[in-house]
């Protein structure tokens, strides 16, 4: 892929690489706050362990300082349109499960929610720049989550906000990684950090 | 009667012949026996019996006969059991047993009689059981096979509930049915208090018919075979924690199993944050039982089974309450478009979300139905039901249910009694009048049915709220129009509305929002309130008004036009702009009615009118005003000749301005009034002057002073001294300003007491100086006053104070010096000098004339021991005197002298030793304390002739003999040990020594002497003079003089209980110096003439 950069398409992956860097730091922050409500309203132990989840995409990448740009950009695009899905769901739930009853759990949902959408969106501008485009979206979204019990959705959500916070260390390291000024293409590979 | 008796008598006989035979054998038959009966169904029954032969043989011939059926009925059978009819009364039967050939080996009859049939009922079948699991309910079905049984016999059925592998009995429960002839399958549900996942589940039935026809003996039947409902732990895969995400009420007691797969241990479980004991279900399945569950949160309670290998299943609970039922139901229409019933929901169920309270709203009358979606955090809960055409009466039943239960609630309405119209919307205000206008509202609804009645809130910023009802027919989403009439000019008001159904009153609306409006101006209402006042030159007349109300006013007054009138044609004219509210007329010594009219906008006011005219008045009298509150009390005599009323001016002065002039007017009846003003300020005088009104002018009829409230003085009033003398003193002072005074002065205070000029001194008043004097001068016109009494060369502080009724004023302070009385000083100076010099020559002439007594009383030529007064001390002590004290001498020293001379060998004793404490140790027994004694250290103190001192220089050795006294030395040189102590310090470590002690001269000349010697000479005895002074002289006489200055102390007397002298050397402690210690009395009564 890639051409060179042109300086303004270089200033401007830098401009974006920047301005999602502090909106994952924010969503970080703010998807730590939201696990310890959670964990609380659910009513469940912090420190349970939960086994991977199905259709939950996961942030650890093996040979993560060999991955091009656009790979790099092209899996945090899946993780957050993965996440974009589960937290909609996760939000329905939530509503179907306690209608009003715990608005503020709700409403910090649809805040991290609403922060994941917009750095999806952040990433498919970076895709866009990288003369790459973001691949199609998949219409069948996450699994179905009408046969999983009650506790087990709890899990699963517990599940999906951890590594959702995972995700949002890495994609900060992606992105710090991606604004390195590059000899010749945005896409190559580069030694050192992992996440 | 009778054929009935006879009938019952044959049959009791045939039971009772009956009863003695069961199964009596006919023949004698070896072989066939216990033939047994039974049916079940009433028309077969199966016959067994048993055969004892122990060979082989072959078929078995059966014949029966039954009553009614003469020809026997014969078959083979190779088995023991036939099905044959049930007789109707009784049967014989035959029973050959043939060999194998085929020839007949035993033949047996057999009679049966109808009871000894048994009844067993067919065994049930189970039909089906089938599992609810999300409820734990299993559904038992089976046929009550009612086809083969006369209708209406009872049946009953016994149901067995087992559990677990072991097939544990948990339940056995018994079920009623009535046959009816026809085969009904039956069905029963039975709840499991644990999940029916949690472990395998057994269903068994068997039943019993109640024939009561039926003669014979009855039994149950057999059990069913038994109906497994199995649990997940049988199924290779089946795990989970059960039950599933289910809604318990609260108080209930749960089981919540966990299973799991082969092979996986259960760690623990928990429900909440609680670890809850197992209960063994089987290899793969245990469970908790939680009692008296209590309400969860919002999200449920999990319940949480720790499986070996870090994994974890669970399950969420959900504990809550059934419906309340819904409280003060109530409904009503704000626009006859929809009905909202309001509630409210009671207690809280706890549950949320898809498990919340549900409610609908069903109508009877028309039998309509809706849903509510209902919020379900608020507190009051609202449900719309559509307004239905031609329906006035409405009958509501509010159902309520969520998982655990249901309820309802109902109400029934009249519509049109139970209008609660909407806010009214869009108020505006109309007109172009000073004192109406219009009011327009529009309210979002249909009220055409009914009638409105609307509250106006009219509000303005000087009058009270006040309340306008109106009354309109309603309308289709109207706009509703009311007129206000009666309201003031120029005037800002503020409306709001409100309205509710007039005919049936139930709520008023909310009020709508507040719309402002002013009404136009209108001429003012009155004239204004004038004065007039003549310049004191008399040439110009100054007129005052004051301003109209804002009620009066009509308006925003512009202007004032003043004209003057003699006999109804214009002197003068003047219009006067607003602010100002005073003008002046030059009317030379002529005289006018003056008029005043108001002008605003819309129009004048009528004039207000007045003579310039003031009629002489004399012997015009001032009075004092009281104050009362926070204004000034003034009265007056009534005047007769007053025929328009009165009027009271006064001035207000504010610093450096020109007082304004104010005035009230008085009806005539009127003899005192309180005037208010809120300019009064305490503290200053008022002048109110009274005008009474007469045809003719006005006339001033007396002057009043006042304040609403005196206070003391500002300050002091300034004083002089005119006149000091030594014993008096005339002070002089001035008179307060009336501005300083701030009320009626009342006297003056004068306070003196001694005292010099000292800033930091308290006032007089308040120094709490017992000599203070205070005099009050209550008589004003006096202006000085004469202290008198005082005393001469003395610093007075005079203090003058004023006071009201209001207090003392700070005070003003002189500091007076009265002058010096010189004749008393001379007179005292005198008087002392010619008594003594008047005592001085009596004296010489008395010692003049007595000198030959006196020499031979107190200076003999050979001095007598016992007239010695030091000597007779010992005799009067020992008596027994112990009161003695200071400067008394201790009695039990040693009055003895012994005169040594230290260069005899022996020496010459003078006096014999009388008594001593070294000598004689019973000594201080004799009525002496010891105690005393030991710190009695002067026994006897001569003095000392200290002119001999001079006579023998210091480096002198001591040759002379020397006076011991003994009682001293045997006292302290047992206390002195020179071998511990060598260089102690002489005069403190020895005790009181005052014979020995050395000045300090001499101590260094004899330093070079050792310790021994040195307390030798301190603590030992030392001479009061040398042998050759005493030989000569007397102690006492100025002869005997100590050659040394060691005893130049000695003449000093001396306490009994102290070791010191009684007046001692002034710096005796600190440095003792060698002439100090040589001080004694007898340096003073001798007056030594080096002193």
């Amino acid at each position: 892929m890639a051409a060179p950069d042109s300086p303004s398409a270089a200033l401007q992956r830098r401009d974006l690489c920047s301005r999602g860097i502090r909106l994952a730091g924010k969503m970080r922050s703010d998807v730590v706050d939201l696990l310890d409500t959670y964990v609380e309203r659910q009513g469940l132990d912090a420190s349970a362990s939960v086994a991977a989840v199905e259709g939950v995409p996961v942030a650890a990448a093996e040979r993560w300082d060999e991955q091009t740009g656009t790979q790099r950009l092209l899996e945090n695009l899946a993780a957050y349109r993965a996440f974009r899905a589960l937290l909609a769901q996760m939000l329905e739930e939530q509503r179907e499960q306690l209608g009003e009853a715990d608005a503020a759990l709700g409403r910090a949902l649809a805040a991290v929610l609403l922060q994941v959408s917009a750095f999806t969106y952040h990433l498919e501008e970076l895709l866009r720049l990288e003369s790459r485009g973001p691949p199609s979206e998949e219409a069948a979204g996450p699994p179905p989550a009408s046969h999983l019990s009650l506790f087990e959705r709890k899990l699963r959500g517990l599940g999906v906000l951890r590594e959702l916070a995972q995700w949002a260390v890495r994609s900060t390291r992606d992105l710090r990684q991606l604004a390195k000024p590059s000899p010749g293409s945005s896409s190559d590979p580069s030694p050192a950090e992992s996440p | 009667m009778w054929k009935n008796s006879s009938l019952r008598c044959l049959l009791v006989l045939a039971i009772l012949c009956l009863s003695l035979i069961y199964s009596q054998e006919i023949g004698s038959l070896r072989h066939s026996q216990n033939l047994k009966c039974l049916t079940h169904n009433l028309r077969k029954m199966i016959c067994t019996w048993d055969v004892a032969s122990r060979g082989r043989h072959g078929q078995t011939d059966f014949c029966y006969t039954t009553n009614d059926l003469p020809p026997s009925m014969c078959f083979k059978t190779k088995e023991k059991r036939v099905e044959i009819p049930v007789p109707e009364s009784s049967t014989t039967v035959t029973i050959t047993t043939n060999s194998i050939s085929g020839t007949a080996l035993t033949t047996k009859e057999f009679e049966i009689q109808k009871k000894d049939i048994s009844f067993v009922p067919l065994t049930p079948r189970i039909l089906s059981l089938t599992p609810d699991f999300s409820t734990s309910t299993l559904n038992l079905k089976w046929s009550d096979n009612g086809s083969v049984f006369p209708y209406g016999l009872d049946a009953f059925w016994q149901i067995q509930i087992l559990r677990k592998e072991a097939m544990e009995k948990v339940t056995q429960v018994t079920y009623y049915s009535k046959l009816t002839h026809e085969d009904i399958i039956l069905s029963w549900n039975w709840t499991s208090d644990m999940p029916l996942e949690c472990t395998s589940h057994y269903v068994k039935i068997r039943c019993y018919i109640n024939i009561t026809q039926f003669v014979g003996p009855k039994d149950w039947s057999d059990w069913s075979p038994v109906a497994e409902v199995p649990g997940k732990d049988t199924e290779p895969h089946g795990s989970g924690v059960f039950p599933e995400d289910t809604v318990v009420a609260v108080g209930s007691d749960v089981t919540i199993c966990c299973v799991h797969e082969e092979g996986q241990q259960i760690q623990r479980m928990t429900y909440g944050p609680e670890i809850y004991p197992m209960i063994h279900l089987s290899s793969r399945s245990s469970a908790i039982r939680v009692l008296n569950a209590s309400a969860s949160d919002t999200s449920g309670t999990n319940v949480v089974c720790i499986l070996s290998g870090d994994e974890m299943d669970g399950t969420v609970l959900f504990v809550g309450y059934a419906p309340d039922v819904p409280q003060n139901l109530s409904c009503e229409t704000s626009n006859f478009l929809i009905i909202k019933c309001t509630w409210k929901p009671g207690r809280p169920s706890g549950l949320y979300g898809k498990r919340r309270t549900k409610y609908s709203l069903f109508e009877r009358i028309s039998g309509k139905n809706v849903s509510c979606e209902v919020n379900e955090m608020n507190r009051e809960r609202v449900c719309g039901f559509p307004v239905l055409a031609d329906q006035k009466t409405y009958d509501f039943v509010l159902g309520v249910s969520n998982p655990i239960g249901q309820t309802e609630s109902s109400v029934m309405v009249d519509l049109t009694q139970r209008v609660h119209p909407k806010t009214p919307e869009k108020l505006t205000a109309s007109g172009n009048s000073s004192t109406s206008i219009h009011l327009h509202w529009f309210i979002n609804g249909s009220f055409a049915e009914i009638r409105l009645l609307c509250q106006i809130e009219i509000s303005s910023g000087h009058t009270e709220r006040k309340l306008h009802n109106v009354s309109m027919p309603g309308g289709k989403f109207s706009v509703y129009t009311a007129q206000l009439n009666t309201l003031h000019p120029y005037t800002k008001y503020q409306f709001r509305v409100r309205c509710a159904a007039a005919d049936h009153f139930w709520r008023w609306s909310d009020w709508s929002r507040v719309e402002e409006h002013t009404t136009l101006e209108a001429p003012p209402a009155r004239g204004p309130d004038i004065w007039r006042e003549r310049s004191p030159s008399g040439k110009s007349l100054k007129i005052f008004w004051k301003p109209l109300s804002l009620s009066e006013a009509n308006g925003k007054i512009v202007s004032h036009e003043v004209s003057c009138y003699l006999l109804e044609s214009p002197l003068e004219y003047k219009e006067v702009t607003e602010p100002s509210n005073s003008t002046e007329i030059k009317l030379g010594k002529n005289d006018c009615v003056i008029s005043v009219v108001a002008k605003n906008h819309a129009g004048s006011s009528p004039p207000s009118r007045i003579t310039s005219m003031e009629l002489p008045s004399d012997n015009v009298k001032t009075d004092r005003a009281v104050a009362m509150g926070n204004g000034i009390y003034i009265s007056w005599n009534s005047y007769p000749n007053v025929t328009c009323g009165y009027v009271v001016k006064w001035c207000h002065s504010s610093g450096s301005e020109p007082c304004s002039v104010d005035w009230q007017k008085f009806p005539s009846n009127t003899t005192d009034a309180v005037i208010k003003s809120a300019l009064f300020r305490p503290g200053v005088r008022y002048n109110f002057s009274l005008y009474g009104c007469k045809s003719s002018g006005y006339q001033l009829l007396k002057n009043i002073t006042g304040y609403t409230k005196e206070l003391p003085p500002k300050r002091a009033p300034n004083f002089t001294v005119e006149e000091t003398s030594s014993d008096s003193i005339l002070v002089k002072w001035e008179d307060i300003p009336i501005e300083d005074c701030q009320g009626f002065l009342e006297g003056y205070r004068l306070s003196f007491a001694k005292g010099e000029k000292d800033a930091s001194k308290p006032r007089l008043s308040e120094s709490g100086n017992p000599e203070l004097k205070v005099k009050n001068i209550t008589d004003l016109t006096k202006k000085s006053l004469k202290i008198l009494d005082l005393q001469g060369k003395t610093s007075y502080q005079l203090d003058l104070q004023a006071y009201t009724a209001g207090g003392l004023s700070p005070p003003n302070s002189l500091y007076v010096v009265t002058k010096e009385d010189s004749v008393g000083l001379i007179i005292a100076i005198l008087i002392p000098v010619a008594v003594v010099v008047l005592l001085g020559v009596v004296a010489s002439i008395f010692c003049y004339r007595k000198r030959e007594w006196i020499k031979e009383t107190f200076y003999p030529e050979i001095p007598n021991p016992e007239n010695s007064k030091a000597l007779q001390f010992q005799k009067t002590i020992c008596e027994g005197n112990k009161t003695l004290k200071t400067l008394e001498m201790n009695p039990c020293t040693p009055n003895s002298v012994e005169v040594v001379e230290t260069r005899s060998a022996a020496p010459k004793i003078e006096d014999t030793e009388i008594m001593s404490p070294a000598a004689d140790t019973t000594a201080p027994e004799d009525g002496c304390d010891s105690e005393t004694e030991n710190h009695v250290v002067v026994s006897y103190c001569p003095p000392i002739i200290e002119e001999e001192i001079s006579n023998h220089p210091m480096d002198e050795p001591v040759v002379s003999s020397q006076v011991v006294y003994i009682d001293i030395q045997s006292m302290y040189q047992p206390q002195i040990k020179p071998e511990e102590e060598p260089e102690i310090d002489l005069v403190t470590t020895a005790g009181y020594k005052p014979q020995m002690q050395l000045p300090i001269s001499v101590l260094k000349t004899e330093s070079r002497l050792s310790a021994e010697e040195e307390l030798d000479k301190t603590a030992g005895y030392r001479p009061q003079a040398n042998t050759n002074a005493w030989n000569m002289d007397t102690p006492d006489s100025p002869g005997s003089v100590e050659s040394n200055n060691e005893n130049a102390s000695f003449g000093s007397p001396c306490s009994i209980n102290s070791r010191q002298f009684l007046l001692p050397p002034k710096d005796d402690e600190d440095s003792p110096k060698p002439s100090n210690i040589g001080w004694s009395f007898t340096h003073f009564f001798q007056n030594k003439p080096n002193d």
